[in-house]
């Protein structure tokens, strides 16, 4: 690795442990390897939205021309969210693509996460089928996120109907998550979840 | 006998008192031309014995050369006849000549108050003469005047205040001449060096002027070491007074203050994967700026940065630009090039304004082409590599309607 990004990152790593985030538990850091070139990162899921209480895991790769490119990111935590693909975790956020700076440091990517579960774009989505929900039916979309981020993410509230709704599919012998995904995809209608699963 | 120009040098046996060719030499004996009858003998007499002159000879009365400290010219007129009391005198003056030496190495240490420079051999001669009259004066007794005062012979006329100072008290405090006869300048407060001149108030004043210039200069310089010693690149993190020794210099954006080290924040503006808009932006607040001014030191005021960055393009404005080429080259960048147009001869030229690019992609591509093209030539007829390369010019010229200085290099400091 380029030297010029490993010292940045050991320098980000000392100043995102000292951030007052860090204190309030907000964000986190944690290094992967020695060399600095992968590291786990943890946003708190921010107050009032319907990832409120939950932790969420992020892959951080570093590449070699970091700074001068934008660290690849990635929520290893499930998350039901318009910027961010439900499959494969993958973010939609311009920071990390085109109008990345040089000055961005870890803490002010992970900061710009947290704003974006809070803010989401459902016009320059990233996963479809959610953006769709977050702009047809917004309630379904939080109750849908509020489950996501109680069963992946640790969060408080437990949602009985939907729980209720995936164990009729699992008794059917539909993996849990599966289940889980055709529901919300389907706004929570059984029938059509089913006929989607066993087409 | 002899070639006409061997006679008219001096033998130099004959010379040292000795020529065994005699009458017969072909170089010129002493008064050759008036008397050619002298002999070796003779002529070792008209040499003064060199221990004699020193004040010591062995062999006395006895010596082959004479004992005299009378010229040449005395010699000549004594002649051989009065030898004897020549030899007589000189006697009486090899103990003079010793007491004189004695003198001489007891007055070397007041030397500074001779009354004049006299050179040691008149001075024994004018002494010898002095010590048979009234042997009882010397030297040291005469009154005691500078060098300057012998320099300049109407001594009252000179003013004190044109009188130099002591170069060593003014060059490092310390004058070791207990009686110096110099001027011993008053201490200046700024630099602590005894070089106010005590009566001269026009000199005082110069060397306080200068004092004060100079004391703010290095004010200055300790004020931007202090405001730059703790500032690190917003890309780096690194603190730039502490990079490597090559490194230590700042990239000044002029539309922003924010801090970036020269190198990172080019680094920054040549990154091929974004937007022209985006890498010509400061990588903290986005405020487009169109080049990177580098500086030894962070400027914090508007001041301070506009003069920095007039001296900068002043500073380029006398290098030739590497794309005119001296006339030879195109520069994309015209009469808003911050680099010297100057043809061959010295005249400066103004190419114009710099070529627009327009937005529409076909126009890029057509210029790209050219460009291609032209390479290609260029290497096919003379094998020889543009030293700018391809893709800088491509960055350069795909980059939108301003263009970015900031890819000139800045050999300068």
């Amino acid at each position: 690795m380029a030297n010029i990004a490993a010292l940045r990152i050991q320098r980000e790593f000392k100043e995102v442990i000292r951030s007052e985030e860090v204190a309030k538990c907000a964000i986190k850091v944690e290094l992967v390897n020695d060399s600095f070139t992968e590291l786990k990162g943890e946003i708190a899921g921010p107050p009032d939205t319907p990832y409120e209480g939950g932790n969420f895991v992020l892959e951080i790769k570093v590449p070699e021309t970091y700074p001068f490119n934008p660290p690849k990111v990635r929520f290893i935590t499930k998350i039901w969210h318009p910027n961010i693909s439900s499959v494969t975790g993958a973010i939609c956020l311009d920071i990390l693509k085109d109008q990345w700076a040089a000055a961005m440091t870890l803490r002010t990517v992970l900061l710009s996460l947290q704003a974006l579960l809070s803010a989401a774009e459902p016009d320059d989505p990233q996963d479809a089928v959610v953006a769709r929900q977050y702009k047809e039916h917004p309630e379904m979309f939080r109750q849908t996120a509020k489950h996501w981020t109680y069963v992946y993410a640790g969060g408080p509230a437990k949602m009985p109907d939907l729980d209720d709704k995936i164990r009729r599919l699992t008794d059917m012998g539909i993996e849990e998550h599966n289940a889980r995904v055709a529901l919300s995809s389907y706004n929570w209608d059984l029938e059509r979840a089913t006929e989607q699963l066993f087409s | 006998m002899a070639d006409s120009w061997t006679q008219s040098v001096v033998c130099r046996y004959f010379k040292n008192g000795m020529c065994r060719e005699g009458s017969n030499c072909r170089y010129r004996h002493w008064n050759d031309g008036n008397n050619e009858t002298t002999s070796s003998s003779a002529s070792s007499t008209n040499n003064v014995c060199r221990f004699f002159k020193h004040g010591i000879c062995k062999f006395g009365n006895q010596c082959y050369f004479r004992h005299s400290t009378g010229t040449i010219d005395n010699n000549l007129i004594n002649g051989n006849s009065i030898e004897n009391s020549t030899e007589y005198a000189s006697n009486i003056s090899t103990s003079t000549a010793r007491k004189n030496i004695k003198d001489n190495t007891r007055i070397a240490e007041e030397w500074v108050k001779a009354p004049e420079f006299v050179p040691l051999q008149v001075a024994g001669s004018s002494s010898t003469n002095e010590a048979s009259t009234n042997s009882g004066t010397s030297t040291s007794s005469s009154m005691s005047i500078s060098y300057a005062q012998a320099v300049n012979p109407s001594g009252q006329a000179s003013s004190p205040s044109l009188e130099p100072l002591c170069p060593f008290a003014e060059a490092t405090g310390i004058c070791k001449k207990r009686n110096c006869t110099y001027l011993h300048g008053d201490i200046c407060e700024l630099c602590n060096r005894a070089v106010l001149h005590p009566y001269n108030e026009e000199l005082r004043k110069k060397h306080t002027n200068a004092c004060v210039k100079q004391h703010e200069v290095d004010m200055e310089l300790s004020f931007a070491i202090q405001r730059s010693r703790e500032k690190s690149c917003g890309v780096c993190f690194e603190v730039i007074m502490e990079k490597a020794s090559g490194e230590q210099r700042f990239g000044i954006l002029p539309n922003c203050n924010h801090c970036f080290c020269l190198s990172c924040i080019r680094k920054w503006r040549q990154a091929k994967q974004f937007d022209n808009k985006i890498i010509r932006a400061c990588p903290e607040c986005r405020a487009t700026s169109d080049f990177v001014c580098p500086s030894m030191y962070w400027v914090d005021t508007k001041e301070e940065k506009e003069k920095l960055i007039s001296d900068y393009k002043c500073a380029l404005s006398t290098k030739d630009c590497k794309y005119f080429n001296k006339g030879r080259g195109k520069c994309p960048f015209g009469n808003k090039c911050f680099y010297l147009h100057a043809l061959p001869d010295g005249t400066k030229t103004d190419v114009g304004p710099p070529v627009r690019q327009r937005r529409n992609a076909d126009a890029d591509v057509d210029i790209l082409r050219q460009l291609i093209l032209w390479d290609f030539f260029e290497e096919r007829n003379s094998r020889w590599i543009y030293d700018v390369d391809l893709e800088d010019i491509v960055s350069l010229f795909s980059s939108s309607e301003e263009s970015d200085w900031s890819e000139f290099e800045f050999p300068i400091e």
